[in-house]
């Protein structure tokens, strides 16, 4: 992808994102923000649980053009996939999805989408683990907002 | 009331609007959000990415002479040209734009007063359509290094103290404005408020600087305040005309506004920017800081 198909790409989804607004059977609400400026997403995540993958992920989003863009491809990308995968992706993943010589001066933007639903699939698997063992089971504490 | 002292630094949008055809006029939107201009902009309007067009990242200064001469031959910017520059967040990245500019000698510069949200909220029209001009043999004559301090200038301004010195004072014909957030100069925040706390590893503001947030001479709709609103707010800090006086903020974009008011629209006649600014001064080892946050909690605590 050359520079202008990369920019031609984000702004296709800048302009018409999808998987745009809240889910009301969401597992996870997590809010996120917020890079050079002044950035937030929030994603819903609906896991199944059987599958350990996502069931429908979407988001909410204000801020520049490359943050909510990479919300829209990111959320493209991840519906119906394993957990896993998407715990997988590197931060530099993103960046080549997105068009690295676009978005490589913003990394921040280009990755607060990611780092979020990545902060939300933590809050899900800590919550099963409270669910399985109790309020009181030891485990890690996942922020209620994830912060770049 | 009073004028400002070179009101031909600045256009409004009408003005623009008038000249969107004049071959001798070129407009340049700078904005910090880089796809901005792709979103739409001014017809007939040039981009220029504050990051990739103007920085040269291995030296961590601008771009020479010659790239700068190139990057004007590209965008069919001649000496003669005219340039109005606008762009988003209060035209923040346009006057950084100016700046750099007159640093290279530029002439002919104007800023779009109200910037891109202005002409939008104006609905006035934009484009996606990306102009194409002739070349140009833009040639360089002069460089402007005396708007322009390093950080050697800053430590000559506020007079080489010693480091560990408690109360730095300030020769009294010399001004500092640190232009960024109260939060921010007060060393409770290493940038401004929402955004990541990161540049510099100390936080504070650099002894004997007044904190005159860049948004006062600012009104809500973008535009700059009157000459008189802006005298009031500078002078009544101690910022006169008869001083010299060095503004800086984080990395020198907010504060090339305040250089932008004070030097071009009011016309104080020595006002430097420092770029360096807090990402190079909190981080130089053995310069002095002040840090009212800390004294404070070191006071709660003793």
């Amino acid at each position: 992808m050359d520079r202008q198909e990369a920019i031609e790409f984000l702004l296709e989804h800048y302009e018409a994102p999808r998987n745009k607004g809240p889910l009301p059977d969401a597992d996870v609400v997590l809010p996120g923000g917020n890079p050079g400026c002044g950035d937030v997403v929030t994603i819903y995540l609906k896991v199944n649980r059987h599958q350990d993958a996502v069931e429908r992920v979407s988001f909410e989003g204000e801020g520049c053009t490359i943050s909510q863009a990479a919300a829209s491809i990111l959320t493209e990308l991840a519906q119906e996939k394993p957990l896993s995968e998407i715990e997988g992706m590197d931060y530099n993943d993103m960046i080549d999805i997105l068009g690295r010589e676009v978005v490589q001066s913003r990394p921040r933007c280009a990755t607060l989408a990611l780092g979020t639903i990545k902060a939300a699939i933590k809050k899900y698997r800590r919550d099963r683990i409270r669910e399985e063992l109790g309020e009181g089971a030891p485990v890690e504490d996942v922020p209620e907002r994830f912060e770049i | 009331m009073a004028e400002y002292v070179n009101p031909d630094v600045l256009v409004d949008t009408e003005w623009v609007a008038q000249h969107l055809n004049d071959p001798n006029v070129r407009v340049v939107e700078s904005d910090e959000d880089v796809l901005l201009y792709d979103v739409g902009h001014i017809p007939g309007a040039v981009k220029i990415d504050w990051h990739t067009d103007l920085n040269d990242p291995r030296v961590r200064d601008y771009i020479d002479v010659d790239d700068f001469e190139r990057l004007m031959s590209r965008l069919g910017i001649s000496n003669d040209t005219t340039v109005v520059f606008y762009g988003d967040k209060n035209n923040w990245w346009a006057c950084y734009a100016y700046w750099v500019f007159r640093l290279f000698g530029h002439d002919h510069l104007k800023v779009m007063n109200g910037g891109r949200k202005k002409w939008i909220d104006e609905g006035r029209p934009l484009t996606r359509e990306v102009p194409s001009y002739s070349r140009t043999e833009y040639r360089v004559k002069e460089t402007h290094r005396e708007i322009r301090a390093y950080r050697d200038d800053v430590l000559e301004h506020i007079g080489h103290p010693e480091p560990r010195e408690k109360q730095i004072q300030l020769p009294s014909d010399h001004a500092l404005v640190d232009v960024r957030s109260p939060g921010e100069y007060n060393g409770e925040l290493l940038h401004m408020p929402d955004y990541p706390q990161e540049g510099a590893l100390r936080g504070g503001h650099i002894p004997g600087a007044v904190n005159i947030p860049w948004a006062k001479a600012v009104a809500e709709d973008g535009t700059f305040k009157s000459a008189d609103e802006i005298k009031q707010i500078y002078e009544s800090a101690g910022v006169t005309p008869d001083k010299d006086i060095i503004v800086y903020c984080r990395i020198g974009e907010r504060s090339s506004l305040t250089w932008f008011v004070l030097h071009e629209l009011m016309g104080y006649p020595k006002v430097r920017n420092y770029d360096g600014s807090w990402t190079e001064w909190g981080n130089v080892v053995g310069l002095p800081i002040e840090n009212p946050a800390a004294e404070k909690a070191e006071k709660t605590a003793g």
